[in-house]
């Protein structure tokens, strides 16, 4: 690895710890007052409460990964790959989609439901959004990336251009890849959402227990243990 | 003759790599140009240069000026228009993922064409120049993709030839081709020399010998000699290299 793989790494850590510090800050500071006007709270007194909530974010799911794929196909076919932001971004999604799902359900639980102490839509449609949309984008960039280079010449040789390429060719060459990705991503907010609905059962016994539970140090552990480890085995993948 | 391509001093390189060392030549108005030289002294290069599909390998530097119609090719605007102007035939078949016919339509309507008449009729004429027609004229709808090695190289052919190119390149067609089609390819080349321009890279010499009105011998990167067929293929072209490559002493 060269010096500048080493700072662009840095600078997408960076970002991400300057990226967790503001999200802590948000939800602590802001929206734990009363002015928070993107949640509804929400009495868990019901399971289907929670399920509910769920389906209703179906069309928001669609609407992340839809946006995700047109990022992926942006990235790839018109930054060029020799580009310093193009790699930075690149860094940051596969850092933020190598971290477990877990990680992010643990992180959601602990952040929102003890910390803010009710559960929002804002809760899902972050935790959505973190477990949806760096996946999609690396999947459908792979995919992009196995459409094979002399396909494109021969559509450019025609004359299309690159919007005719990608719809016409690129698209159908890596929609399979692509449905494939997708259904990883569905999978993956699938079994988040079963632990949260566990933990959320368990919710009102486990806040009775502990009492005042201390949770700024874990979260901030937990953070700096799953950056950690991606951080490395990104390292490692070189 | 009125020159088609004017090349002056073409330089190209991959990375630090030379490709081409500052090759100069003309390509005249309907003629077929026979290409020929071992692997590694630049042909494909050369015609990747003229519809500037190089642009799509990383780290490529191009020097020299390549004049289509007195027009610098690197100074057009418009490439996708300049790409409209050149057929291109590359050496294994590329199906483009469509149905045989959508492969044929696909130029045209990128161009704009929406008329199912005229569509028919260039899909037609096209796939009969090709000599792929009579195989095909009854599963149009079937993908591109599904038909036999030759029968896809055939069907690039005819797709290089939908939007009605003013010079056709092709990069070895032969490769994947069986002898008969190639001599009956070869004969719909003679005849469309009469409309367009034709470049011709070839690996196999006496194919050149056969089609082409004049040939360049290229080898290293460097143009060794362009002369008529006929004097390249005598016993005393103007370089000892030519013979001996023509001869087959090596390459």
């Amino acid at each position: 690895m060269n010096r500048s793989e080493l700072i662009i790494q840095i600078i997408a850590l960076a970002t991400l710890i300057i990226a967790c510090v503001l999200v802590w800050i948000l939800t602590t500071e802001v929206f734990h007052v009363e002015g928070d006007i993107l949640s509804v709270p929400m009495d868990l007194d019901s399971e289907s409460d929670l399920i509910d909530r769920l389906y209703r974010m179906i069309p928001l799911l669609c609407v992340a990964m839809l946006l995700s794929i047109a990022f992926a196909f942006y990235i790839e076919e018109w930054l060029s790959e020799t580009t310093w932001y193009y790699r930075i971004i690149n860094q940051h999604i596969s850092i933020l989609a190598n971290i477990p799902s877990l990680i992010y359900g643990i992180l959601v639980v602990c952040i929102f439901l003890f910390q803010v102490g009710k559960f929002s839509n804002f809760t899902l449609v972050l935790a959505i959004v973190f477990l949806v949309v760096p996946v999609t984008i690396q999947t459908t960039q792979s995919a992009i990336r196995g459409v094979d280079l002399s396909v494109r010449e021969a559509a450019y040789a025609l004359g299309a251009n690159r919007w005719q390429v990608i719809t016409d060719h690129v698209f159908p060459r890596a929609f399979p890849k692509i449905t494939g990705g997708v259904f990883t991503v569905i999978s993956r907010v699938l079994a988040i959402a079963v632990l949260l609905i566990i933990v959320c059962e368990l919710r009102t016994s486990i806040i009775q227990d502990v009492g005042s539970y201390e949770i700024s140090s874990n979260v901030f552990v937990l953070i700096s243990l799953a950056l950690l480890s991606c951080v490395l085995s990104s390292f490692l993948q070189k | 003759m009125k020159n088609k391509i004017e090349i002056s001093d073409l330089k190209v390189y991959y990375g630090e790599k030379p490709a081409l060392n500052g090759i100069s030549f003309d390509v005249h108005e309907n003629e077929i140009l026979g290409i020929i030289g071992p692997a590694q002294s630049g042909k494909t290069t050369l015609l990747k240069v003229i519809n500037r599909t190089l642009e799509f390998t990383q780290d490529i530097s191009v020097q020299g000026s390549v004049m289509l119609d007195g027009v610098d090719i690197y100074s057009i605007g418009d490439v996708y228009a300049l790409r409209k102007q050149i057929g291109m035939v590359l050496p294994l078949p590329v199906g483009l993922p469509l149905s045989i016919y959508d492969n044929v339509a696909f130029a045209p309507r990128t161009s704009g064409l929406r008329d199912k008449v005229e569509l028919d009729e260039i899909v037609e004429r096209c796939l009969t120049q090709a000599a792929l027609w009579d195989e095909v004229k009854d599963r149009l709808d079937s993908l591109g993709t599904k038909l036999s090695g030759g029968q896809q190289q055939r069907l690039t052919i005819a797709r290089a030839l939908s939007h009605q190119p003013e010079i056709l390149c092709l990069d070895e067609f032969s490769i994947a081709v069986d002898p008969i089609t190639t001599m009956r390819i070869e004969d719909v080349l003679k005849d469309l020399k009469n409309e367009m321009t034709i470049l011709l890279v070839t690996n196999l010499v006496q194919q050149a010998k056969r089609l082409a009105n004049r040939t360049a011998f290229m080898l290293n990167g460097d143009l060794i000699e362009i002369d008529e067929t006929d004097v390249i293929f005598s016993d005393n072209p103007g370089q000892e290299s030519t013979y001996d490559y023509v001869n087959g002493n090596f390459g």
